[in-house]
C-alpha cells in the first residue's frame, strides 16, 4: 500500500515515518508540508493512503481533501482536534492522536488494509468515493450510494440517502471519472445511477421518464441518451 | 414560624442576641433615667422606685417585642415606607392604649403625675390614661424609628459585604480560569516533537523535557502569584519559544528588544506568555513561510510598555473568535489588577501584520 504523509512539522513527519517502518505493507511514497504541495504530489504519486494533519498553515487537511480529484483513504493525525474530526459526518475515516500510539496505528491500518487492497486495481480507472464539504459538514461519499448527480450552476448536487450535499466542481469534470457501467448521463444537467432506477416510462418523442428509488425528481432521458440507455441496460 | 427555625443559622442567632441586648440595654437605660428622676426630683421612696422602673422596663420590653413580632410575622420590612409608617403607627397606638391600663392594674399610675403640687386633687383616671398613653405612644414610635434605622443599616452593610464577597470570589475564579489556559494543542504537539527527538537527538529531547516541565510548572503555579518579574516571565517565554521552534523550525524567527531597566519590574503572570502564544498560534504558525516575532519591553511616560509584533495571514479565518477570547482575558486581568491605569491594544490595521501592546503602571 502506497502511503503519503502530510504534516507541516518535519519532526512529526519523521516520527510517523519511524512508526510506519514496522509495517511491511506500508510504503511511504512521499511527504508534504502544506496542502498546495500535497495536492500536486497526490495527483502524481497516487497514494492509496494519506496520513493527514488537520491544522496546517495555508489550509487545513479538510481543505486539501475538498480540493482533490481522487481522494485516497485517509487517516487524520492531530494533536488535539479529535473533536473536529468527530464533528464531521465521517464514514470510512479514522484519526490518530499525536503523539501516536503504535497500537492505535496498527489498529487503524488493519481496518484499512482489506478495503485498500480491493480498491487498488481499479484505482486509476474510476472514482470510488468523493470527499464532500458542504458548509460545516464533511462526508466521504461512496459513489455507488449516490443515485443522482445534478448540475447547479458550476456545482453538483449529490442525491445521497437523505442528504443532498453540494460538491464544489462542475458536472463535466466529474463525468469522465465516473464508472460508465453504473452511471448514465440522462440529459445536460443530470447523471443517474442505474442501480437506483425504479421505473421507466416511454414518453413522447422517444424520451424516457425515469423514477428513482429513495425519492428525487423525475428524470427525463433525452432521445440521444435513451438509445445509449437501452444499449447499456440490455447488456 | 417554621421558616425562622429553618433559618436558625449561627449568624441569625447572633442577630437575635444583639436584638435582646439592645432591648434590655435600651429599656434599662430608660428605666434608670426614670428612676433617677423619681428619686432625685420627686423624692420617691427607694423600694417603690425599684418596683416602678422594673415594671416600666418590663412593659417596655414586652410591648416593643410584640411590635417586633408583628413586624416580623407580617414582613413589614419589605413594605414601602408609605405603607409601613401608618401600620406601625397604628400598632404603636393600640399597644400604648394597652400600656396605661397595665400600669393601672399594678397601681402604679400615680408616679408620673406625682410632681404635681400637693394639695391639688388627685388626677382624673382619664387624664392619667391620656398622659400615659401619649407617653407610651412616643416611646414606641421612638423605638420603631430606632428599630428600622438599625435594621436598614444592617441590611446595607450585609448587601455591601455580599457584594464585595461576590466580587472577590468572581475575580478569584476568573483569574484562575484566565491563567489556566495552557493551549492543549501546543502541549500535545510538543510531546509529539519530544517523542521524535528521543530517537533523533536524545540530548535535545532531554532539554525539551526540561523546558516543557518548567513551562508547565510556571503555568500551574501562576495561581499563587499575581505579579512576577519581567525577567522571570521572559525566561518562560524563551522556554516556550524553543519548544515551538522544535516544530516550526526555520519558520520561527525571534527578535527581542528588552530595555534593561524593565527586567526587574513586575508584570501580571502569564501576560507576555499569552501574547506570544497568540502571535504564534494566529500569526506565524498559520504562515507557510513563517515570520519574525518581535518582543519589546520599555518605559514610556512612566508606564511599562510591552509589545508583541508578528506577521499574520492576510485572510482572517474563524480563528478571530479564539483570538478575541485571549485578548479579552488579558484585558480583563489587567483591569482587575490595575483598573483604568492599564491599556491593551491589538492593532490589526495593517493587512498582514499584528501588534499587541500592553501598557500599565510600573510595579517595582
Amino acid at each position: 500500500m502506497k502511503a503519503m504523509i502530510v504534516d507541516d512539522e518535519a519532526l512529526a513527519r519523521r516520527e510517523l515515518r519511524r512508526l510506519l517502518a514496522k509495517f511491511d505493507g506500508v510504503e511511504i511514497v512521499g511527504e508534504a508540508a502544506n496542502i498546495a504541495e500535497a495536492a500536486t504530489m497526490i495527483e502524481s504519486l497516487a497514494p492509496d493512503l494519506l496520513f493527514l494533519d488537520i491544522q496546517m498553515p495555508g489550509g487545513s487537511g479538510f481543505d486539501l481533501l475538498s480540493r482533490l480529484e481522487h481522494v485516497p483513504r485517509v487517516i487524520f493525525t492531530t494533536a488535539y482536534d479529535q473533536h473536529a474530526v468527530r464533528a464531521f459526518e465521517v464514514n470510512a475515516l479514522d484519526y490518530l492522536l499525536k503523539p501516536i500510539e503504535p497500537e492505535r496505528l496498527a489498529a487503524a491500518l488493519a481496518r484499512i488494509e482489506p478495503a485498500g487492497a480491493l480498491a487498488l486495481p481499479q484505482r486509476a480507472a474510476v472514482l470510488e468515493q468523493l470527499f464532500v464539504r458542504d458548509g460545516q459538514r464533511c462526508w466521504f461519499v461512496p459513489l455507488k450510494e449516490v443515485r443522482l448527480l445534478s448540475a447547479e450552476n458550476n456545482y453538483v448536487r449529490l442525491w445521497w440517502g437523505k442528504l443532498h450535499p453540494l460538491l464544489g466542481r462542475p458536472l463535466s469534470t466529474l463525468e469522465q471519472r465516473l464508472d460508465p457501467k453504473r452511471f448514465l448521463r440522462a440529459n445536460r444537467a443530470q447523471i443517474i445511477n442505474l442501480e437506483f432506477i425504479e421505473s421507466v416510462e416511454l414518453g413522447i418523442n422517444g424520451r424516457l421518464h425515469v423514477q428513482l428509488r429513495d425519492g428525487g425528481p423525475e428524470i427525463e432521458i433525452s432521445r440521444r441518451q435513451a438509445r445509449l440507455f437501452r444499449m447499456q441496460t440490455s447488456v | 414560624m417554621t421558616s425562622a427555625i429553618a433559618n436558625a443559622s449561627p449568624r441569625r442567632q447572633q442577630w437575635r442576641r444583639a436584638y435582646w441586648l439592645c432591648q434590655l440595654g435600651g429599656w434599662g437605660v430608660y428605666a434608670l433615667a426614670q428612676a433617677v428622676a423619681a428619686t432625685v426630683v420627686d423624692h420617691m421612696p427607694w423600694p417603690r422606685t425599684i418596683l416602678e422602673v422594673t415594671l416600666i422596663a418590663a412593659i417596655g420590653v414586652g410591648l416593643s417585642h410584640v411590635l417586633d413580632l408583628v413586624i416580623r410575622r407580617n414582613d413589614w420590612r419589605q413594605l414601602r415606607l408609605s405603607a409601613r409608617v401608618p401600620r406601625v403607627v397604628g400598632v404603636c397606638a393600640v399597644l400604648s392604649l394597652c400600656a396605661a391600663p397595665m400600669m393601672s392594674i399594678f397601681g402604679l399610675a400615680s408616679w408620673q403625675t406625682a410632681e404635681m403640687p400637693a394639695g391639688l386633687p388627685a388626677p382624673q383616671p382619664l387624664t392619667v390614661f391620656v398622659v400615659q398613653g401619649t407617653n407610651w405612644m412616643f416611646l414606641l414610635l421612638f423605638w420603631s424609628t430606632l428599630y428600622f434605622g438599625l435594621l436598614s443599616i444592617r441590611d446595607r452593610q450585609l448587601a455591601a459585604l455580599r457584594e464585595s464577597e461576590l466580587a472577590r470570589a468572581l475575580q478569584f475564579a476568573e483569574l484562575r480560569l484566565l491563567k489556566s489556559q495552557l493551549n492543549p494543542h501546543f502541549l500535545f504537539n510538543a510531546l509529539n516533537s519530544v517523542r521524535a527527538l528521543i530517537a533523533e537527538e536524545p540530548a535535545r529531547a532531554q532539554s525539551a523535557v526540561t523546558q516543557l516541565a518548567r513551562l508547565l510548572r510556571y503555568t500551574l503555579s501562576s495561581g499563587q502569584e499575581e505579579l512576577v518579574t519581567l525577567e522571570h516571565e521572559l525566561a518562560i517565554v524563551d522556554d516556550y519559544l524553543e519548544l515551538e521552534a522544535l516544530r516550526l523550525g526555520e519558520r520561527l524567527r525571534v527578535e527581542r528588544d528588552i530595555a534593561s531597566q524593565t527586567r526587574t519590574l513586575r508584570i501580571p503572570v502569564m501576560l507576555l506568555q499569552i501574547l506570544v502564544e497568540n502571535a504564534i498560534k494566529h500569526g506565524i504558525a498559520e504562515l507557510p513561510a513563517g515570520g519574525l516575532l518581535r518582543i519589546y519591553a520599555g518605559i514610556r511616560d512612566g508606564d511599562l510598555v510591552l509589545e508583541v509584533e508578528n506577521p499574520r495571514p492576510e485572510r482572517r479565518q474563524v480563528t478571530a473568535s479564539h483570538e478575541s477570547i485571549g485578548v479579552n482575558n488579558a484585558h480583563k486581568r489587567l483591569q482587575l489588577l490595575f483598573g483604568p491605569g492599564a491599556t491593551f491594544d491589538l492593532d490589526l490595521s495593517r493587512p498582514v501584520w499584528a501588534l499587541a501592546r500592553v501598557k500599565f503602571p510600573l510595579v517595582p
